[in-house]
């Protein structure tokens, strides 16, 4: 029988990740903290291509060096909590569902929405990107002469949650294909949010109309970090409304659900090809 | 040698095993982002600074970095593999390791030029791409950065190796390398801060930075091959030795 779900039941699981989280930094702290330097190196290396081009050329069409430079603060800031609530594979969940591991989920005494969101918990090797993004926006905001008030934080932090909802939807969205194809679709929750995260780091303004709106809709990589960026700077783009990520995010998150739990019912009724008594896959 | 044309086919088939339908999410990731990327630089370009580059030369140069992706910053399965304990499978065949990590490389750019870098080579005019080497020495600097491209990747493997098969890390540290270091991203010529004169002479900017700046036409011949043909005979040895010494610590599991 599962257990009942409770605030104080979630932050005990999340406290349990979190250990297991530190065991691993703790079996090896010298690989831990090379994995964690790499992978902050990784992102500041990936946000920093598209600041050179705006140091080099004193800005990128209406946005100025430093306001590229904010932008890319939010990027990195959402690779931190990504890496920090994503860390098990309950983001890419293509790699779960493809590998035949739901079927690990299905045995725990616990719904399956309440492991998915508790399991990937790491702060202690996840929570890197997110200091290095804080910094950044910090630097970014002087530099900016910003003026932070209460209400700005909150709007940050709803943009921010903004675009973790747009992110995981779209990532369960691309990885309901998995239950169907599970050896082709494995890694597709990867395509869906690692392979086009350069181009989301893309500043929009100046660019044609043509390619601003598929980016904005069919491919939503403006809404990663350049749209967000702009309606905190106060900016918001195209005449479009601030709340349109906010929209945005509601419609796919509602479409994600409705194609993911089509596809569980797929697979609790055929399985998986892929499983094996042993944990393993084919 | 037909021993690795063979291996190179397989490889190619097997990038197809599936059909050809799941290669396409990736494609079209590859195509979205170069467009808007055409487009960023029109933006950038457009801005009227100085930096030794026309718009057009700017174009192809990225352009030419899509299409040619694979080849220009090389990554062969070795790190994955050891991690997955297919590398053992190498051992047991009568052929060099390397040579059929090479062979397995090679044979699977095959569908990806066939998909994506030939449609788009041939559509490059109607985006305004002009796709025609400024000078034929951009055939020999692209092969020295193909084998420069396999010594770095095997010393990626020799490093996974040491850090007990995580590679995870090895591809987040080799994917800042071809963001930043590699020149296939922002040409090294354009990096601020006077980084470009420092940067030209670091072994990364001799993989895709180097033939696509000889492609274009703003590169010193000279510097650009002499760079190049240094890189690879001081890293060719260097990774061979590496990777014999480091034979001896492979652990791997899994199937």
């Amino acid at each position: 029988m599962a257990d009942r779900i409770t605030l104080k039941r979630i932050i005990k699981l999340l406290a349990i990740s979190a250990k297991l989280d530190l065991t691993w930094l703790l079996r090896d702290a010298k690989l831990a903290l090379l994995a964690i330097g790499g992978d902050i190196v990784n992102n500041v290396a990936i946000a920093s291509g598209v600041f050179l081009i705006a140091a080099r050329f004193g800005g990128i069409g209406d946005m100025s060096a430093d306001e590229v430079l904010f932008m890319l603060a939010y990027s990195t800031m959402i690779t931190g909590i990504f890496a920090l609530f994503g860390s098990g594979n309950n983001i890419h969940i293509s790699r779960i569902i493809g590998r035949g591991q739901l079927e690990h989920l299905f045995i725990q005494p616990l719904p399956l929405f309440t492991q998915l969101v508790t399991s990937g918990f790491a702060p202690f090797t996840g929570g890197g990107n997110l200091i290095v993004g804080i910094c950044l926006m910090v630097i970014a905001g002087k530099r900016l002469d910003l003026h932070i008030t209460p209400w700005w934080i909150l709007s940050l932090i709803t943009y921010l949650l903004t675009t973790l909802v747009t992110i995981i939807a779209r990532s369960y969205f691309a990885a309901s294909a998995a239950f169907y194809a599970p050896v082709a679709a494995e890694e597709i929750s990867s395509v869906a949010i690692d392979e086009t995260w350069f181009l989301s780091t893309f500043p929009l303004g100046g660019m044609p109309q043509a390619i601003q709106i598929p980016l904005l809709t069919i491919l939503p990589e403006g809404l990663m970090a350049w749209y967000p960026s702009l309606c905190l700077l106060g900016k918001s783009p195209l005449h479009l409304t601030a709340y349109y990520p906010m929209l945005y995010a509601l419609l796919i998150a509602l479409a994600a659900r409705a194609v993911f739990r089509k596809g569980l019912r797929y697979y609790v009724t055929r399985g998986s090809n892929r499983y094996v008594p042993y944990g393993f896959r084919r | 040698m037909k021993k690795y044309l063979v291996t190179a086919q397989l490889s190619a088939l097997e990038k197809t095993n599936g059909g050809i339908v799941y290669l396409l999410p990736n494609i079209l990731i590859k195509v979205c982002t170069l467009v808007p990327l055409l487009y960023l630089w029109r933006v950038v370009m457009s801005a009227g600074a100085h930096v030794g580059m026309t718009l057009e030369q700017m174009l192809s140069y990225t352009y030419l970095s899509a299409l040619l992706s694979n080849m220009l910053v090389v990554e062969t399965a070795a790190s994955g593999w050891l991690s997955e304990g297919v590398i053992l499978q190498l051992y047991g065949r009568p052929l060099s390791v390397i040579g059929q990590l090479v062979a397995q490389t090679v044979g699977g750019w095959a569908p990806y030029l066939l998909l994506f870098s030939l449609p788009l080579a041939l559509l490059a005019p109607l985006l305004g791409v002009h796709l025609v080497p400024a000078s034929p020495w951009f055939f020999v600097s692209l092969l020295l950065c193909i084998m420069l491209g396999f010594a770095i990747d095997a010393l990626f493997a020799c490093l996974s190796i040491r850090l007990r098969n995580m590679n995870w890390l090895i591809n987040r540290l080799r994917l800042a390398v071809a963001t930043v270091f590699s020149g296939t991203v922002i040409p090294i010529k354009l990096l601020p801060y006077g980084m470009a004169e420092v940067m030209k002479y670091q072994p990364f900017a001799s993989l895709g930075g180097a033939p696509l700046s000889v492609f274009i036409g703003t590169a010193d011949l000279t510097e650009i091959i002499s760079i190049q043909v240094l890189w690879n005979l001081i890293l060719w040895p260097t990774a061979l030795l590496i990777w014999n010494r480091s034979q001896e610590r492979m652990v791997s599991y899994g199937g």
